[in-house]
């Protein structure tokens, strides 16, 4: 089996910067709110099925549609917040955990009810996979990569560079302090929440982007989503990403010594290892 | 000699009765009627069997439609009812729960995931409902299930037997075996491991989890041991993605899928060049027989699918037992079911047919066949259809 470690890196690696996109969306969600928002996984199905109306419906590029992804489903994410998850946030952060485990399935269902349940494939040409060194990766993987890299620099850039990246990591660090600043949370809030949702609804799309999409594309990913906030530490957007290519790797690489069934056990069993010597996660900085 | 003087409270008294007669006498209409019998349909309308699960119930509700039109069963009236399983264990048994403990129902028709039916099948028994299932896993049968449960889908090792021969007749050298982990896979793997070795042949599997969204790492694993005659084991949400899979990778041997998984969802989602040649196999149904004709008026189309056949033969099944046994119960539907299925009686293809001679003995021929089960509720023998996928659509290959 060792004869396939470059290729199940390359896999990996791959995998890894796909589940980073929406790994932050959620993880910064966290960090500004300070609830773990399961709606996500809804929100990766309704951005994976508005890029696939942009892309089919319209007959848009990937890249516009993926533009669709993030607006519509940073939409859903804002009016759904608004409505069921906002009124709950002063009950506690499990109270709120739960709602937003409701809320997915509500959504979900809506998407099915739109959609119904049957597959659905992109319109893009289909081609065979390159082969370097023995290595293969598909032209639609190393797109997906690109536009999955852009992506991130530009989050990276925003918060780092925007009044807004500020703000939002300002109120992440200390909400009252932020406040007294005469930074409006709530405001704040939902630009987290239409950022964040919006990465979550373009990560759905990229990972769909491959494969198919049917209502519950979003649901497949929640673990690995999860897994890989957990891992980099809750609230760290440089966390996220590493936390998403141990996760992406970890899977790939259990194909070495575990059977494929398994696959998914990696996630669960890399937040028992990093948790267990590492509380707060590979770059939490601070214990939720 | 005393008189009857009316008072006003006789009078009222009087006139109550007299409003509420008709009442009473329509409640003992239906006593001695003993109500509507019910029946219960538990198919996938969603999930990933949801395509198949809403003509299943509808092939269910046309047999229960033309025996109430002809006057029921018994006297009585048959209402069906008609809950989702979404292709998941977990929901299909809180359906099973409320079909049983709710409405009563003497018997449960059209589950279609085997794991579906294995979650279900317990219910069942405890509560004395017949169950009668399409799902193939070979283990459902050997469930101790004291008779209540008939399928009317040939069972996995027969299914397999017939695939594994056909890549054998086909020329493959090295056999392959693809899929998630479900209850007939290792079983299958067992099966073409031994029937592969019987031919001198090598033989490699691979199972994956479901639900995955690529399976490219599978792929790899499963190219490198060479085998250039691959089984996909799957269902078609995953089997969508690993054929996708296979073609990106370069795979140039032969596939084969069971119709269920490579169908026409999977054509619509996938280009025609990752699906040219890829052969399918089904159990099929009985096309030239009447019970099919019915079905095909029932739902109003050309082909029916094999679990519409199946289903619109549960139901007949489950009315012609009710009938000979005369009780809606589903120990009478269990102990009747091979006196109305098999042996001597006039060969019958609808309950509608079969009701008026009940008395004098039939034999229930379906849509899916012979309709005839062994000791442990399996058919005993079925067709087999073999088709190949031509530029974008399946082609009629072999029959059996």
């Amino acid at each position: 089996m060792l004869d396939l470690l470059p290729q199940l890196i390359v896999n990996g690696i791959v995998m890894g910067t796909l589940l980073a996109i929406p790994a932050i969306g959620f993880t910064a969600i966290f960090a500004v709110l300070r609830f773990p928002n399961f709606a996500v996984a809804s929100h990766a199905t309704i951005g994976a099925f508005a890029g696939y109306a942009a892309n089919v419906g319209l007959g848009l590029p990937v890249e516009v549609s993926l533009v669709a992804a993030f607006l519509v489903a940073a939409v859903v994410g804002v009016l759904s917040d608004e409505i069921a998850l906002r009124p709950l946030r002063p009950h506690g952060a499990l109270t709120t955990a739960i709602a937003s485990i409701a809320l997915t399935i509500v959504l979900e269902n809506a998407v099915r009810f739109i959609f119904g349940n049957d597959l659905r494939g992109y319109d893009l040409p289909l081609v065979r996979d390159w082969r370097i060194w023995g290595v293969r990766i598909g032209p639609q993987q190393v797109e997906n990569l690109l536009l999955a890299l852009a992506l991130m620099s530009a989050v990276f850039l925003a918060l780092r560079y925007t009044r807004i990246g500020k703000s939002m990591r300002a109120v992440a660090d200390n909400p009252a302090l932020a406040e007294l600043k005469g930074i409006d949370p709530i405001m704040i809030g939902r630009l987290t929440v239409f950022f964040g949702m919006g990465l979550v609804g373009a990560g759905g799309m990229l990972l769909g982007v491959g494969t198919s999409i049917d209502p519950l594309t979003g649901f497949r990913f929640i673990l690995p989503i999860f897994a890989a906030a957990v891992v980099g530490g809750l609230g760290s957007i440089p966390g996220a990403v590493l936390g998403a290519m141990v996760v992406g790797l970890g899977e790939e690489l259990s194909l070495i010594v575990l059977s494929p069934s398994y696959r998914s056990a990696v996630g669960f069993l890399a937040i028992v290892i990093v948790l267990t010597f590492r509380p707060r996660g590979l770059l939490g900085e601070r214990a939720y | 000699m005393a008189t009857f003087r009316p008072t006003r409270r006789s009078v009222l008294a009087g006139m109550t009765a007299s409003l509420a007669a008709p009442a009473v006498l329509r409640a003992q209409a239906a006593f001695a009627q003993g109500g509507p019998i019910k029946l219960g349909s538990l198919t996938p309308l969603t999930g990933v069997g949801g395509n198949y699960g809403p003509f299943m119930r509808d092939a269910i509700a046309g047999v229960i439609g033309a025996v109430n039109e002809a006057g029921g069963v018994l006297g009585r009236e048959i209402v069906l009812v008609s809950e989702d399983t979404q292709t998941s264990p977990e929901a299909a048994v809180r359906a099973a729960r409320k079909l049983i403990d709710v409405d009563g129902v003497a018997a449960i028709m059209g589950t279609w995931a085997s794991s579906v039916t294995t979650a279900v099948a317990p219910l069942c028994w405890e509560n004395q409902t017949m169950l009668f299932c399409v799902s193939g896993a070979d283990s459902i049968t050997l469930l101790p299930h004291r008779g209540f449960i008939a399928r009317t889908q040939p069972n996995s090792k027969l299914q397999n037997d017939v695939a594994t021969a056909f890549m054998v007749d086909q020329g493959a050298t090295h056999l392959g075996w693809i899929g998630p982990q479900t209850p007939f896979a290792q079983g299958n793997i067992d099966n073409m491991t031994r029937i592969a070795g019987e031919n001198g042949m090598e033989m490699d599997s691979l199972i994956y989890e479901a639900d995955k969204s690529t399976y490219r790492s599978e792929v790899d694993t499963i190219m490198r041991a060479g085998p250039d005659f691959i089984l996909l084991g799957g269902y078609t949400a995953d089997t969508t993605v690993l054929l996708r899979d296979l073609w990106q990778a370069g795979y140039e041997g032969k596939l084969i899928g069971p119709a269920y998984a490579v169908n026409q969802t999977v054509l619509d989602a996938l280009p025609a060049d990752v699906l040219e040649g890829i052969f399918t196999w089904e159990p099929a149904p009985a096309i030239g027989s009447p019970a099919y004709a019915n079905v095909q008026k029932i739902l109003g189309v050309e082909t029916v699918d094999p679990y519409s056949a199946q289903c619109y033969d549960h139901a007949n099944l489950a009315i012609l037992s009710i009938a000979a046994g005369g009780e809606a119960t589903g120990a009478t539907i269990r102990d009747s079911l091979r006196t109305i299925s098999q042996g001597e009686g006039t060969v019958v293809s609808s309950a509608v047919e079969g009701l008026p001679i009940i008395a004098d003995g039939v034999n229930y021929d379906g849509a899916s066949g012979p309709c005839d089960f062994n000791e442990i509720g399996d058919i005993t023998g079925t067709q087999f259809l073999f088709k190949r996928i031509e530029d974008g659509a399946a082609v009629e290959f072999a029959r059996t």
